[in-house]
């Protein structure tokens, strides 16, 4: 099977967006209003965060709130300098959105935390425990949810069993990403 | 309703390094946009990050909101248009307008050949292991298991 044509290709997981589990996105949207802009979404790897942290950003625009999303990882990490070369250009009509905020130099996670109160119209992260911000969503996954996603994205004449998703669930302990990395490979490896 | 259309000449979407792509564009918009644009580019699809190259673009400034425009771009040597199993590069030419979400695409082939060039053939049972009638276990869980 080609790149293209795979059906778990990265760009066709891209068109699937964030998915509630317990709560509607207009009650996150309420929440984040309630908390002025200064939270976090907490998750572990593969529950959706960023996929979470994109979708506000688009929910802001739509409203005319300013953002500027910065992504830290492993391989981009924000070393001091480059902090506060950040926070030099966000401006007081933006919010401040930090993906991997726990990934960040302690001494720079102060930095943002008390530069964006004044200088920002607020400060969203994701982070994978509590504590750095107010709580705005814990996001989880499930079985259920890994089935959604594969039964929307899956060959349409040859679904994939219930029970292999499970078990492909449970092998990476829910990081849905994951799955769908590995669904990938099976399919390539298929024609 | 908004509608945008590349109309590529004589519906050619084959092309070799430095060949000419020529055709028109045409918009009937129900405002009249700042600007259109259109871009010859590449792009990877597949399993990892999205890559992409653009090697031409060109920008119509206040078109009005009807109208057509005839372009032309010549191709670079590479890269040629491949799929693998991992990854795909494709070649497109796209029109998009500002402000607004419209955009049509084209996909063209560049390649010595005229035909994408695959990579890797790797011979298969040629079924997907969900759908196989192999006894016993779980067919994900074997053919997922064995690449560990």
């Amino acid at each position: 099977m080609r790149a293209r044509d795979n059906p778990f290709a990265v760009e066709r997981i891209h068109a699937i967006r964030y998915r509630p589990l317990h709560t509607t996105f207009a009650k996150i949207l309420t929440r984040l209003d309630e908390l002025n802009y200064r939270a976090a979404l907490v998750g572990p790897d593969g529950s959706g965060k960023t996929t979470l942290l994109e979708d506000l950003q688009q929910a802001l625009a739509e409203k005319g709130i300013g953002t500027r999303m910065v992504f830290v990882n492993d391989t981009a990490p924000l070393p001091e300098p480059a902090c506060r070369q950040l926070l030099s250009e966000t401006t007081r009509d933006e919010i401040l959105l930090l993906d991997g905020a726990d990934l960040i130099p302690r001494s720079c996670w102060s930095l943002v935390k008390r530069h964006t109160i004044t200088h920002a119209s607020g400060l969203i992260i994701t982070a994978h425990r509590p504590g750095l911000l107010p709580t705005l969503i814990e996001c989880t996954t499930t079985p259920s949810l890994l089935q959604a996603i594969a039964s929307e994205l899956q060959p349409p004449d040859r679904p994939i069993p219930a029970e292999s998703l499970d078990t492909l669930f449970h092998r990476h302990q829910g990081n849905i990403r994951n799955c769908l990395r590995d669904l990938y490979d099976v399919c390539a490896q298929n024609d | 309703m908004d509608r945008l259309s590349i109309v590529l000449n004589e519906d050619k979407t084959a092309f070799a390094p430095r060949d000419t792509v020529q055709g028109t564009i045409e918009w009937n918009l129900e405002k009249n946009p700042r600007c259109l644009d259109l871009s010859l580019f590449w792009y990877t699809a597949g399993k990892g990050t999205r890559d992409v190259g653009v090697t031409e673009n060109v920008r119509f400034e206040e078109p009005g909101s009807y109208g057509t425009k005839a372009f032309s771009f010549t191709l670079p040597d590479g890269p040629y248009s491949f799929s693998g199993k991992l990854i795909s590069l494709i070649w497109a030419v796209e029109l998009t307008c500002t402000p607004g979400s419209e955009t049509v695409r084209r996909e063209i082939v560049l390649s010595p050949t005229g035909h994408e060039v695959l990579l890797g053939e790797v011979p298969s049972e040629g079924r997907l292991p969900w759908s196989s009638n192999r006894a016993g276990g779980n067919p994900l869980e074997s053919i997922l298991g064995a690449r560990r």
